[in-house]
């Protein structure tokens, strides 16, 4: 079902996306670069993570959408890798699962505590932080791609080499 | 845009939870007299074929960051993933709703006088003007009451400290 959302608190989205990105543009942030897709849309952006030193991505660049809902700050964006990776917490279409982008609330299952979920604080910049150290740290308790989660269990070797392949990949992606 | 925030249109989803009856949920605000007519409204018309003008006054009365119960339609959050109309909600979820109106109700507000350490409200981030009506939450965070109110109706944690409110509130009546 469609949220509805008031001219105002849609402008106010808007607002804090244009101050966010205007100072990602003025101070930007080590790991990761940010701009939109269409710069006349504010609420979907073009972010490159930059692979984290001393772990399996370091080296490479992948490209991600991050697309605001019209009621940012009280609703998380959705993040999509779009550059093939292997990961744990990464689904095979990129869908990025952490659960600071899970939708707020509390669950009668308790599945998660409301204070893992979503909070209308966090920003771009918070965002990608917690995404890179996901890369760095997979949490293989809730994995979004099985397949990649028992190997970075049980075959380390073979995930390396996966994740390896993806990197150089990435790296010819871009030039 | 903040310092719009009406009395009435404030009051009038906060005293219906205060009247301890569910089915006001139904209703929402009452019309509101003084707001205008908002472009808005004619969105909530489009999802609600039902709504009435009431809708529409509500919606317009949104247009400053909306009240308790988010801006347009009065849609409801009852728990993750799950947004509803007022008249679509379960028994069990208006009741979970109407004691969230009530509980937020009794949360403390004031203006914004300066002196507090926050300078700015970490929802929008934008910093308070004195004057501004803010919400004190029992770990003393301090938010604007339109930023904060939205925001617990969809989930009842501090935005800055993750304490659940709730069970602060249940702290705070046994220690006085």
């Amino acid at each position: 079902m469609a949220d509805e959302s008031s001219m105002g608190s849609t402008s106010q989205a808007a607002l804090l996306l244009k101050k966010q990105l205007a100072e990602l543009n003025k101070n930007p942030v080590e790991g990761f670069s940010a701009g939109l897709i269409d710069d006349n849309d504010i609420f979907k952006w073009e972010v490159l993570i930059i692979g984290p030193a001393d772990t399996l991505y370091e080296g490479g660049f992948f490209k991600c959408h991050l697309i605001f809902p019209k009621e940012y700050p009280l609703r998380p964006p959705k993040l999509k890798v779009i550059t093939d990776i292997w990961h744990p917490n990464i689904d095979s279409k990129g869908d990025v699962c952490i659960s600071i982008l899970h939708e707020p609330g509390d669950d009668r299952w308790g599945y998660e505590k409301a204070s893992e979920r979503w909070l209308p604080v966090h920003t771009v910049e918070t965002i990608l932080v917690s995404v890179i150290s996901m890369l760095a740290d997979p949490n293989d308790e809730s994995p979004a791609n099985v397949d990649a989660a028992k190997e970075w269990r049980d075959n380390y070797p073979e995930f390396k080499k996966k994740v390896a392949k993806c990197v150089r990949k990435s790296q010819e992606d871009l030039l | 845009m903040l310092r719009q925030v009406l009395d009435c249109m404030m009051g009038n989803c906060l005293k219906a939870s205060g009247a301890d009856d569910v089915s006001l949920l139904r209703e929402g605000a009452q019309p509101n007299p003084t707001s205008d007519p908002h472009p808005s409204g004619t969105r909530a018309h489009d999802s609600l074929p039902q709504a009435d003008s009431e809708i529409e006054h509500q919606s317009s009365g949104g247009g400053g960051g909306g009240g308790v119960g988010g801006g347009g339609a009065h849609i409801y959050y009852p728990s993750p993933n799950v947004s509803r109309p007022a008249n679509q909600l379960t028994e069990e979820e208006q009741v979970k709703i109407a004691q969230r109106l009530g509980l937020i109700q009794h949360l403390p507000v004031g203006e914004y006088d300066g002196s507090k350490k926050n300078r700015e409200c970490v929802i929008c981030m934008i910093e308070f003007v004195i004057g501004d009506r803010i919400r004190y939450l029992p770990c003393l965070h301090i938010y604007h009451t339109d930023c904060i109110d939205d925001w617990l109706m969809r989930s009842f944690t501090c935005p800055s400290c993750m304490e659940p409110v709730d069970a602060a509130l249940l702290v705070t009546y046994e220690t006085h």
